[in-house]
């Protein structure tokens, strides 16, 4: 992991959560919930469920503060997947139409080999943008929209008008692709068993 | 429980982690990856690798209702105001200025109160002092036990200083015995600067492996600064 001094610090702060030390939570909160509340808000679209979405995220890192020590994530990757998780949870009971933002997922399908923003400088992120890029413009589509918007497999197959099948094979084999490129790149998410 | 192949556990954790893995799927794979150590990992790998596309969705404040409901969420005990300060509300919560008189009790109890530069009471969560730790001597920590915890079999106590602000620092193990345990430690030693409170955490035999806190807080308490007699 690098040592990204942002990263550091919100590594801090969660350990002091985890003693208990409400002010550092605080601060956390104030460092990290604008962005997890846009992650959850684009799952769940409707604000009033994502800031339940939040609410329960927040407190369970809270909860599960000390056992972040043990994930080997870095903190932002180890909250966000908490804060996803519930805003998953939360459409499982309530979605009806997706709301797609288009553009987004357009300019995942035109950047993916493009250089480095200013949000993904990590090399993490370089990583998944090159192998983003290896994908072809269909399975890269499918999976932005399955990440960004929390789509299921049959509301991808509505969206893009395609069966089932199809969409699903775009899933799996773009995510097996992916897997090898991460590995080849050496990073952590797809080193073997 | 038949374990999966890893080609299958990979192709699950990546759909747990994209999302599109649901329902009952959805369910039974958390609890696979509850009990199966190396499927967690494999999912955290799919974490990290993913992740990392939410850096591209421009933050949106929430509004301020979202921080006062986690908060009420976080402290159901406490009936008081919340505050802005963690040491303050630490310092309410173990009694104030009742527990630095019983730690000076303790402490003229013990012996003439020389040249002690603090003293701090960690109470549990019940609020009772389990704990009294104190500067004995500018270059000696005396921590004096008062209740030890039963059933912590296999596993160690390690004693943290919570600095002002910075992550938490070890001062090392300390027996789960009743009595004193002497720490070497000057007041100038950089682990103990900015001292505001300490804390003691459950850990592995041995103590944390990371270096900071991972078990649940056994007690904790803020520092009070003891003038010389």
């Amino acid at each position: 992991m690098s040592v990204d001094p942002a990263q550091a610090r919100l590594a801090g702060l969660l350990a002091r959560s985890a003693l208990g030390d409400r002010g550092a939570f605080a601060e956390l909160y104030r460092a990290a919930g604008a962005k997890l509340f846009a992650v959850s808000l684009r799952i769940v679209r409707e604000r009033p469920l994502a800031e339940e979405a939040l609410q329960d995220g927040f407190v369970n890192i809270w909860n599960h503060a000390s056992d972040y020590a043990q994930a080997k994530s870095a903190p932002m990757t180890w909250m966000t997947a908490i804060v996803r998780n519930r805003s998953l949870d939360i459409i499982r009971r309530t979605r009806e139409e997706p709301d797609i933002d288009e553009e987004l997922t357009a300019n995942l399908a035109d950047e993916a080999a493009s250089p480095a923003r200013e949000a993904q400088d990590r090399a993490e992120a370089h990583s998944l943008q090159r192998c983003l890029g290896e994908l072809d413009a269909e399975q890269r589509q499918t999976i932005a929209l399955a990440f960004f918007h929390g789509l299921s497999h049959s509301e991808l197959a509505e969206h893009l008008r395609r069966p089932l099948g199809t969409v699903k094979t775009h899933v799996r084999r773009g995510l097996l692709k992916l897997k090898d490129c991460l590995m080849r790149a050496g990073v952590a998410a797809s080193e073997g068993r | 429980m038949r374990r999966l192949t890893p080609d299958t556990a990979h192709a699950l954790a990546a759909e747990y982690v994209l999302g599109t893995l649901r329902g009952r799927a959805r369910n039974r794979f958390e609890a696979l990856a509850r009990e199966d150590r190396d499927l967690a990992g494999v999912v955290r790998r799919w974490e990290a690798g993913l992740t990392p596309l939410a850096g591209r969705i421009a933050p949106v404040d929430p509004p301020a209702r979202v921080w006062r409901a986690i908060e009420s969420r976080l402290a159901p005990r406490s009936s008081r105001a919340a505050s802005d300060s963690w040491w303050r509300g630490l310092a309410l919560i173990s009694g104030g200025l009742a527990s630095v008189l019983i730690a000076a009790f303790l402490w003229l109890a013990a012996g003439p109160p020389d040249d002690a530069l603090f003293v701090a009471v960690l109470t549990g969560p019940d609020a009772a002092p389990r704990m009294v730790v104190s500067m004995h001597e500018p270059d000696l920590m005396r921590v004096r036990m008062v209740k030890p915890w039963s059933g912590t079999q296999g596993k160690s106590l390690e004693l943290w200083v919570l600095p002002a602000s910075g992550v938490p620092r070890s001062l090392g193990l300390v027996p789960n015995a009743r009595g004193d345990t002497l720490i070497r430690v000057a007041t100038t030693d950089a682990r103990v600067q900015g001292i505001n409170a300490l804390a003691i955490s459950l850990e592995p035999a041995g103590g944390s492996p990371s270096g900071l806190p991972t078990g649940p807080v056994l007690c904790s308490g803020v520092v009070a600064p003891v003038k010389k007699a």
